[in-house]
């Protein structure tokens, strides 16, 4: 796995996620597809957001806590009784995501966070190493989201 | 006839020996460690007579707290899935009932009689009127579960996200961490009697994890109290009300220092049975300290095998304490007197809270 392994890359990370925080800062919802450049609503509407709610064996699933606490990565919680998020609320989850997805950026931590540090993943994710290797399919979404699939 | 006699003494003599000694095996052979798995989505039981993994309790997301009734009869434990408290009945390993709780809970304790559970609720982040910054909503206290009939009796409403709970060993009074979302910087201690609050006394940060001691007559001692971010602990005299000592755990190397995961430097303590020793728990430093109890003096310390450090619970005979390596997803079995590890035991993704159960 290769992270930050160029300047050029890394200050572009640095510049996608200032840009991305300072959107937050300005509170100023605006249409999905000009705040993320690069970062493809419908795929994260129909790939990306099956993996935060399919449960893999010996896991918890990712919407179990990041509906709840306050981790930097948070997801709106579904309404009750329902198990997808509606229209309303994937579009309120792709704007959440761009504070841990970095368009074209291996160093996103949606990337890097919850795959087991053997595969090239963070040492720790208290969600436990959802993703024991990069060549999980569901990792290989979050990856192709991050780097622009459509 | 004498000759007889004798032979039926001996032969008493013996079966009682026996029985005994069937007894004593049965007793150590129920005596089990339950791990919970909060990355999970199932428990662990370890035998500790082997420390090896005899069972799981699976169909879990995401257990929080847990507690044993006295009798072993039931396992209690919180679930955040679904935010309610499941009851497991402790012959079939199943659960038998989902109480709806008043939000995201985290630690459980039970009273000593086994008739009342205290459940503490965090703080839940999903208030989105000020979209996209996520507000957490107004909730967060202690519920309070009644035992026979498994229903939530009462929520005590509390100021910030409550963590951590202890049932103080005399069962009159409930110590509460306000320390989940919005810290408090408080401790709380509720009265079992009312199940309101009974005082309170500014801690900053607010407790989280704690242990309680006891003095000879089973009324509460000594509160010792990590705070969920120093590698130390404070001790709150229970009588007086006030912080009389702070401890800071060991430094060492950087290179030894674990400096991932959440920021709880110490996270885990415990007081063994005979009020003689007190267990702390270094995540930062992947090691168990032992101190005496009431001057805390330092005993000595185990470097564990696994990382992260986050919980503990000791055997009634006070001489193995299981500390669950959070990081590195296995448990640590400790010797207590000599400071030796004597086992490191895989179990579930980010292994937390532990209890002792009897099996039925």
């Amino acid at each position: 796995m290769h992270r930050a392994s160029f300047p050029i890359l890394a200050a572009a990370s640095l510049f996608a996620l200032a840009s991305s925080l300072t959107s937050h800062v300005n509170a100023a919802p605006a249409p999905a597809s000009a705040a993320a450049p690069g970062l493809d609503y419908n795929f994260f509407k129909t790939r990306v957001q099956p993996v935060f709610l399919t449960k893999r064996p010996g896991h918890t699933r990712c919407v179990v806590c990041h509906t709840q606490n306050n981790a930097p990565f948070h997801l709106v919680q579904l309404t009750a009784g329902s198990t997808a998020w509606n229209e309303e609320q994937s579009r309120q989850n792709f704007q959440l995501i761009q504070k841990v997805a970095i368009p074209g950026s291996m160093d996103s931590p949606i990337v890097h966070h919850p795959l087991a540090q053997d595969a090239g993943g963070d040492p720790h994710h208290g969600g436990g190493q959802q993703f024991e290797s990069q060549n999980d399919p569901a990792w290989q979404t979050l990856k192709a989201f991050v780097m622009g699939a459509k | 006839m004498k000759n007889k006699q004798v032979l039926r003494g001996v032969l008493a003599g013996l079966t009682g020996l026996a029985l005994c000694a069937v007894s004593a095996s049965a007793f150590a052979a129920q005596l089990r460690i339950i791990q919970t798995n909060f990355a999970g989505d199932s428990m662990h039981i370890i035998d500790p007579a082997t420390n090896k993994v005899v069972g799981q309790i699976t169909g879990i997301e995401a257990a929080h707290g847990i507690a044993a009734a006295p009798d072993g009869s039931r396992i209690y434990f919180s679930e955040e899935a679904d935010n309610t408290l499941s009851v497991i009945d402790g012959k079939t390993l199943k659960v038998t009932k989902k109480i709806p709780l008043s939000g995201n809970p985290n630690l459980v304790d039970i009273t000593p009689d086994g008739k009342t559970l205290y459940v503490a609720i965090a703080l839940t982040y999903n208030d989105l009127s000020e979209f996209p910054r996520i507000k957490a909503a107004p909730s967060g206290g202690v519920d309070v579960i009644d035992t026979a009939s498994l229903t939530k009796v009462k929520t005590i409403a509390m100021k910030g996200g409550v963590h951590d709970l202890n049932v103080t060993p005399d069962g009159k009074y409930v110590i509460v961490g306000n320390a989940r979302g919005g810290r408090a910087n408080v401790l709380t201690v509720v009265d079992t009697k009312t199940n309101d609050v009974a005082w309170t006394m500014p801690m900053d940060p607010s407790p989280s994890p704690m242990a309680v001691s006891k003095n000879p007559d089973g009324s509460t001692k000594a509160i010792y109290a990590q705070n969920g971010r120093d590698n130390g602990f404070q001790v709150v005299d229970f009588a007086t009300r006030k912080v009389t000592n702070t401890v800071k755990l060991p430094d060492i190397t950087g290179n030894q220092q674990n400096q991932f995961g959440p920021p709880a430097a110490s996270h885990g303590i415990m007081v063994t049975p005979d009020q003689k020793t007190l267990l702390v728990n270094s995540r930062f430093n992947s090691a168990l300290y032992a101190y005496s109890l009431p001057d805390l003096k330092p005993l000595g310390a185990v470097s564990l095998g696994g990382r992260g450090a986050g919980w503990l619970t000791i055997t009634p005979d006070g001489k193995t304490a299981y500390v669950a390596n959070e990081h590195t997803n296995n448990v640590s079995a400790v010797d207590i007197k000599s400071l030796k590890e004597t086992a490191l035991i895989p179990v579930g993704f980010a292994p937390a809270r532990n209890t002792i159960w009897m099996a039925p």
